[in-house]
């Protein structure tokens, strides 16, 4: 859908003409790809679209994990909208987004444009920088906890070396998102480092030596022509974190708790402790619904906007 | 899709549609499910569902049910073991769904949220004789809810303080003893603090506030059953609480979702003093490289109180076969299986029998003592129904409040305005 095929179509496929002429064949053909997509589209309706109409009729009710049911129409809604928490919670995860996705971008993309064609031991640095993504993230922020908490490494070795003690980072409501988001750079940006230095490679070599040739510095070819090449991975990039970072649950539930006060909760975090701690599954639907709104809202923004900037056909 | 034909779309959506009506249909459905467990009285397969931590835990508990059928050979208990997080995860819906085991573990702070889906125990009791004196009398009123018996205790405890006596012995202070005062306690941790070490630590824990809120003032959170953090007496509590780190500087600081972050900060002897529970003794005795010693909670104005918490088994309203669960769980809460348990340091036993058992295995001097005068100085910490979020709302806003954020009774104020109405 993103990809705008018609524009360029490969040799061999009917032209519009052809098509209008065949119709018959065609609509047996897609008989056959429906019957192809079954499988799959069954799965969908069965796992994803019934669960997510169920959770919008659930959010209508009042509705506990044990005792009696009740329809209140859109209260869970205005009532979430009300909560001075649930704003708070709102703000947080897009405090998490505007902080985290850039700078995930920045780092992957740079250090993979570092880890470029020329540096010796480029594939182990690929494994290394891609460690953090495949170990487990409790594990991994478990390891964080103990860097970060009073008396920790950080703090104790500020001490030792400086006499000076490091900010209550898991405590303190100034330091606490900072903290989270740190740590999830750490663990999430070999994702995304993997995926530029594939769309680096692709770009060709022979491109880059004629720009250079032309008289184009290292600035000016990144800019003019390997940019331009690595968009469409880019735009893939950023939809990607940005659903993923409006998802973020597990860095905060172990490493903070979400606290201190509501510091880093964030939405997943919210419609969790709702649902599965405090079992009002009702609110917990109705806050699923909002984030799902919003990711849709973030990313329909998105693909408006990638027609202005990502270049498939390059 | 664009070449479907509009008729097909409709009966697509159609489709999809009684298949949701259908499904909330079904999830609307009673409790007619197949509950855990079949039989009669004297014979039934039964499953007991409870937090472990791990295969060896599993097979020390499992020891625990086979009591059940080593009584009653008609009988055969199963153990179903999960963490202690998913436990608590999973319970409510496996209680809403209907078919919940018949046998489930429970706490007695958590008791108020399930009580409306356990079986009340009383008839059972007189039924088959099981002796109410025989156990510790702050857990057994700690497992009831509106004056029933919801569950059978197998461990319990009143919250104490857990010292390094090293550090005390070096810093040249006096050890505590049942009876001491705020004051002494207070002077005692600001010796203990010095070049990098902290007298004592807090958290902003349910037992752990409210315990030193009685103590100090004797406020309770809940009055007529409805939270009532804002109650002045309550406030001032833990006010004096949360100075301990503030102002008195005699306690660290305290990171936020870090639930072991007392214990952690006093077995690393960071920190001479904490308050904790005898369940926690014997695993925090073997991690501590220091002499360890427990005394009572320093005693306010009244003495010294504090709050006893506990776990116990239950039977869910959907058992087909109360009688058998109910002769099973007598079995697994009996002398053997509870003394098997505290020798091995698992439990402080709810047993009054098996006491002895766990004072010999934990090599703690003076802890009876303390432990005895501990409880008598006890009540149960009675919860209300929404106890899960207030505890989370504590540990979010204590934390501000300990490290000196917000002041502590607009901490407190918070809390009640979120959870005060579905207490």
């Amino acid at each position: 859908m993103a990809t705008d095929t018609t524009t360029v179509a490969p040799p061999g496929l009917p032209s519009k003409a052809d098509r209008v002429g065949r119709r018959p064949a065609l609509r047996r053909d897609g008989r056959f790809a429906g019957i192809f997509l079954a499988p799959s589209l069954g799965g969908l309706a069965l796992f994803t679209l019934f669960p997510t109409a169920m959770a919008l009729a659930i959010s209508l009710f009042d509705w506990p994990v044990f005792g009696e049911r009740k329809f209140l129409g859109i209260d869970n809604y205005t009532q979430l909208l009300n909560d001075p928490v649930f704003r708070r919670v709102v703000l947080n995860t897009a405090l998490f987004v505007v902080l985290y996705v850039p700078l995930n971008l920045v780092v992957s993309l740079g250090l993979a444009v570092w880890v470029g064609p020329k540096i010796k031991g480029r594939q182990a640095f690929r494994v290394l920088f891609f460690i953090p993504v495949m170990t487990p993230m409790v594990a991994n922020v478990m390891v964080w906890r103990l860097l970060f908490q009073p008396g920790g490494l950080l703090d104790s070795g500020l001490e030792s070396w400086f006499g000076i003690n490091a900010p209550n980072f898991l405590g303190s409501s100034a330091w606490a998102m900072p903290a989270v988001v740190a740590m999830s750079i750490w663990q999430g940006f070999g994702y995304n480092f993997l995926v530029f230095s594939a769309a680096l490679d692709q770009v060709p070599q022979s491109q880059l030596e004629s720009a250079q040739i032309d008289g184009a510095g290292p600035l000016q070819r990144f800019r003019y022509v390997t940019w331009p090449m690595i968009t469409p991975s880019i735009f893939f990039a950023t939809t990607m974190t940005l659903i993923t970072s409006f998802q973020v649950f597990v860095q905060p539930f172990i490493l903070t708790q979400g606290g201190p006060g509501v510091a880093t909760q964030t939405i997943v975090m919210y419609v969790y402790n709702q649902g599965w701690q405090f079992l009002t599954m009702g609110l917990a639907s109705a806050a699923g619904w909002v984030l799902f709104v919003i990711i849709m809202a973030v990313t329909a923004i998105q693909f408006v906007g990638q027609r202005k900037w990502v270049q498939y056909d390059v | 899709m664009r070449g479907t034909p509009a008729r097909a779309r409709r009966w697509a959506t159609a489709a999809l549609s009684v298949l949701a009506l259908t499904a909330v249909a079904a999830c609307g459905g009673g409790n007619d499910g197949s509950g855990g467990g079949s039989g009669s009285a004297d014979k039934a397969d039964l499953t007991w569902s409870f937090w472990v931590a791990g295969t060896e835990d599993q097979a020390a508990w499992q020891k625990v049910a086979d009591q059940a059928h080593t009584d009653h050979p008609g009988i055969t208990v199963k153990l179903q073991g999960t963490t202690w997080d998913n436990y608590w995860a999973k319970v409510g819906t496996l209680l809403a769904s209907g078919k919940a085991p018949c046998i489930m573990g429970m706490q007695s702070l958590r008791l108020a949220s399930y009580a409306n889906a356990l079986l009340p125990l009383d008839d059972l009791m007189t039924k088959y004789g099981l002796k109410t004196e025989d156990f510790d009398k702050p857990i057994m009123d700690g497992l009831k809810a509106d004056g029933k018996q919801i569950a059978i205790p197998y461990d319990s405890g009143p919250m104490v303080i857990f010292y390094n006596r090293d550090l005390f012995k070096a810093a040249g202070v006096a050890e505590p003893k049942p009876g001491w005062t705020m004051d002494e306690f207070t002077a005692a941790a600001k010796k203990l603090t010095s070049a990098g070490k902290t007298g004592f630590v807090t958290s902003p824990g349910d037992l752990g506030v409210t315990s030193w809120v009685r103590t100090q003032t004797g406020a309770e959170p809940l009055a007529d059953g409805k939270l009532a953090l804002t109650d002045p007496k309550f406030e001032e509590g833990f006010t004096t609480y949360a100075n301990f780190v503030k102002t008195d500087k005699i306690a660290p600081q305290v990171p936020s979702g870090n639930p072991d972050f007392e214990t952690q900060q006093f077995t690393s002897g960071k920190a001479a003093m904490q308050l904790n529970g005898p369940w926690s003794l014997i695993d925090v005795k073997g991690k501590v490289k220091f002499d360890l010693g427990i005394a009572p909670i320093p005693a306010g104005p009244d003495g010294s109180k504090t709050y006893t918490a506990g776990s116990g088994f239950g039977i869910s309203r959907s058992c087909k076969t109360p009688d058998a669960a109910f002769q099973a769980i007598m079995s697994m809460t009996s002398e053997k299986p509870l003394t098997t348990l505290a020798v091995a340091g698992r439990a402080y036993p709810a047993r009054t029998v098996a006491h002895p058992a766990w004072f010999t295995a934990v090599k703690v001097e003076g802890a009876k003592e303390t432990i005895d005068y501990a409880s008598e100085n006890s009540v149960p910490l009675v919860t209300s129904k929404n106890w899960v979020q207030v505890a989370d709302l504590l540990n979010r806003f204590g934390t501000q409040a300990l490290n000196g954020e917000i002041p502590p009774d607009q901490a407190l104020k918070t809390i009640q305005d979120q959870a005060g109405a579905g207490s």
